[in-house]
């Protein structure tokens, strides 16, 4: 009994993490056909902000919500500075790997040269500990695992069902067709980016609640979104969200009876064997060619 | 490109090599190649402190690593990210065989280049039916998993605590130590030139030409009966074998082995210069290396500043240039031919 809770408690926190973060990087890939390297560092500097307003004095409940709008700033100011100028440039799948790859890499020495490369913590969302079957878990990741869905269901709500978040999703289906109907395609550009790192920051902000933080801290996150997305596929906006749920009981279930050791050759592994059979991601539908 | 006054039938003859237009002669370009290593060779005498040379075989190194990427990376379109796992497979193919297996080192630096090239035809398997981003996934798996098998078989490959005392290359008696490095200067040298040539005669070949037909219209080009299994199979091995030897003579020039050679730092580094120097040239990877690794030296009284103004050149560049430091040479030398042209 606790370890099936605990495999599903871990899976179900994990998951919550991966997706928001997953969530993102879909988004911008769909949206833009780019893959940003420096989501990952999204993710530090939203946990870095939050924890800064929060040092100035700020409450929690003001200096998080303003953390993540900061964050939809930065997004869109690294859309326009080194994602935007090489659209519609022959490599630009390779030259924006570079150069987000570069921009990450400033944005973390940066943090690392304000902020200094000692541990910080930002404080939970919730203070305080409990039990569910028979697993000592803190109340800050049950609000995780709770605040996600929502989080995540609002988006789809956005995306489904708003006028924006359908040109949003016009422009990530067929460019052409949304220059014609007279689409902003530049500003939805930079819209996307800004939604994927104040959800990025917001996924750092929750890390940060309850795990130490160092400007390196969102690599490890971004490759693990990076496997989400993949293993998903993008062509709608609920199989990352799949996969990352799955990941994290996988993930969860591996530690839990291989040890922490093996967990990444595993999931690797297994991953190349999905890829083999069904190379446009186990959620993804045929209809849609991704190259 | 021997009869070039009929065209029409150069494209019928099978021993033909096609030409692409804007293509260097191949004389005017072993003129360059044989005088730009030339002036490499004569660096020691210019350079003589030992920490001088151990920089430029630094940048050697890395050079190979680099070009052979831009093989793979830049001609075959494949996004193989686990091509510093090849460089990785080299260190440690080397060290074990001459630590554990003492295998005289020559040799053991010849198979770290095959292990490597067999490793590549391995991962080649499960990317055969995969696309761009995908692929990056596979390859990035598969440097994973060698990473986690070289950690967890401590009691062989040392483990997270690397690998130390390996033995080094030896050219007869000479004293590898006390010449102020310059033997291991000139095999590096050497390494990189016969990387060079190779790479360079690969792709001016027509195998070369069928790769980048591949990346550039993949449907026209198995229609016209270039088999895209064989090909980046092709690709693969031939970017692994001298990045496997690359490997080798690291750990033989270091004299220990760390699994850092798989982390994402080095992986980053070597990336930047495949494509700052700009991809599908080779010789852009190579100045590239020498541009960074000399750059990241000069810098090092800037301390922390040091990622982040490499960060915004490297961004500068690319924006400003997009096809790299060779765009932005080609530029700049047309810039300047035009102006001499004018007066005329």
């Amino acid at each position: 009994m606790s370890a099936l809770a605990e495999i599903l408690f871990g899976g179900l926190f994990q998951g919550s993490l991966y997706a928001m973060m997953a969530v993102g990087l879909a988004l911008v890939w769909t949206t833009i056909g780019v893959f940003n390297f420096s989501h990952g560092v999204f993710m530090m500097l939203g946990a870095y902000i939050a924890w800064q307003l929060v040092e100035l004095g700020l409450p929690a409940a003001v200096a998080f919500p303003i953390a993540v709008v900061v964050m939809a700033g930065v997004g869109w100011i690294l859309q326009a500075s080194v994602v935007r100028p090489l659209i519609g440039r022959p490599n630009i799948v390779l030259v924006v790997v570079i150069t987000t790859l570069a921009a990450g890499s400033l944005i973390e020495n940066g943090a690392l040269t304000i902020w200094g490369p000692r541990s910080k913590q930002i404080p939970a969302l919730i203070t305080g500990n409990t039990t569910v079957g028979g697993v000592g878990v803190s109340l800050h990741q049950i609000a995780i695992i709770v605040i996600t869905p929502l989080i995540l269901a609002a988006l789809c709500m956005f995306l489904n069902r708003t006028r924006l978040g359908l040109a949003l999703r016009a422009v990530a289906q067929n460019e052409d067709a949304s220059h014609l109907v007279g689409l902003n395609v530049t500003a939805l550009y930079g819209l996307a980016f800004a939604i994927a790192a104040s959800l990025a920051g917001l996924a750092g902000i929750f890390m940060g609640g309850y795990r130490f933080m160092s400007p390196v801290m969102g690599s490890d996150p971004l490759l693990k979104a990076l496997i989400v997305v993949v293993f998903g596929g993008i062509s709608s906006i609920s199989g990352p969200i799949f996969a990352a749920y799955l990941i994290g009981f996988f993930e969860a279930a591996c530690s839990y009876y291989f040890g922490l050791y093996w967990t990444p050759a595993l999931l690797f592994g297994v991953l190349i064997l999905t890829l083999m059979v069904r190379p446009e991601g186990i959620f993804a539908s045929r209809s849609r060619g991704l190259a | 490109m021997t009869d070039t006054t009929s065209p029409v039938t150069l494209s019928h003859t099978a021993a033909a090599t096609p030409i692409a237009p804007g293509r260097t002669p191949w004389k005017q370009e072993a003129i360059g190649f044989v005088l730009g290593f030339a002036l490499l060779a004569l660096l020691p005498l210019i350079f003589g402190d030992t920490y001088a040379r151990h920089i430029l075989i630094m940048a050697f190194i890395y050079a190979i690593v680099a070009s052979n990427w831009d093989l793979s990376l830049g001609y075959g379109g494949v996004f193989n990210f686990g091509h510093l796992a090849l460089f990785g497979i080299g260190v440690y193919a080397y060290s074990l065989l001459t630590k554990l297996a003492e295998f005289d080192p020559w040799i053991a630096l010849f198979a770290s280049g095959v292990i490597a090239t067999l490793a590549a035809i391995l991962v080649t398997i499960p990317i055969l039916r995969l696309k761009g981003i995908y692929i990056i996934l596979v390859t990035f798996g598969f440097a994973q998993l060698v990473m986690q098998v070289i950690i967890s078989q401590s009691a062989i490959t040392g483990g997270t605590q690397g690998l130390v005392r390996i033995p080094g290359l030896y050219v007869f008696d000479h004293n590898m130590v006390r010449d102020g490095k310059s033997a291991y200067f000139y095999i590096a040298l050497a390494l990189l030139v016969a990387s060079t040539l190779f790479l360079r005669v690969f792709v001016r070949s027509r195998t070369g030409a069928s790769i980048v037909a591949l990346r550039d219209n993949e449907e026209y080009a198995i229609s016209r009966g270039v088999s895209i299994v064989r090909q980046r199979m092709l690709t693969l091995a031939a970017s692994a074998f001298f990045t496997g030897i690359a490997g080798a003579f690291y750990a033989a020039y270091q004299r220990n082995a760390s699994i850092d050679v798989f982390g994402m730092s080095l992986a980053t580094i070597i990336l930047s210069m495949v494509l700052l120097g700009g991809t599908s040239t080779i010789y852009g990877a190579i100045i590239a290396s020498f541009v960074l690794t000399i750059f990241a030296e000069w810098m090092a009284d800037f301390g922390a500043w040091r990622p982040m103004i490499t960060a915004v050149l490297i961004i500068g560049v690319m924006l400003a240039y997009p096809s790299g430091l060779v765009g932005m040479i080609k530029a700049s030398w047309g810039a300047v031919a035009g102006r001499l042209k004018r007066p005329a």
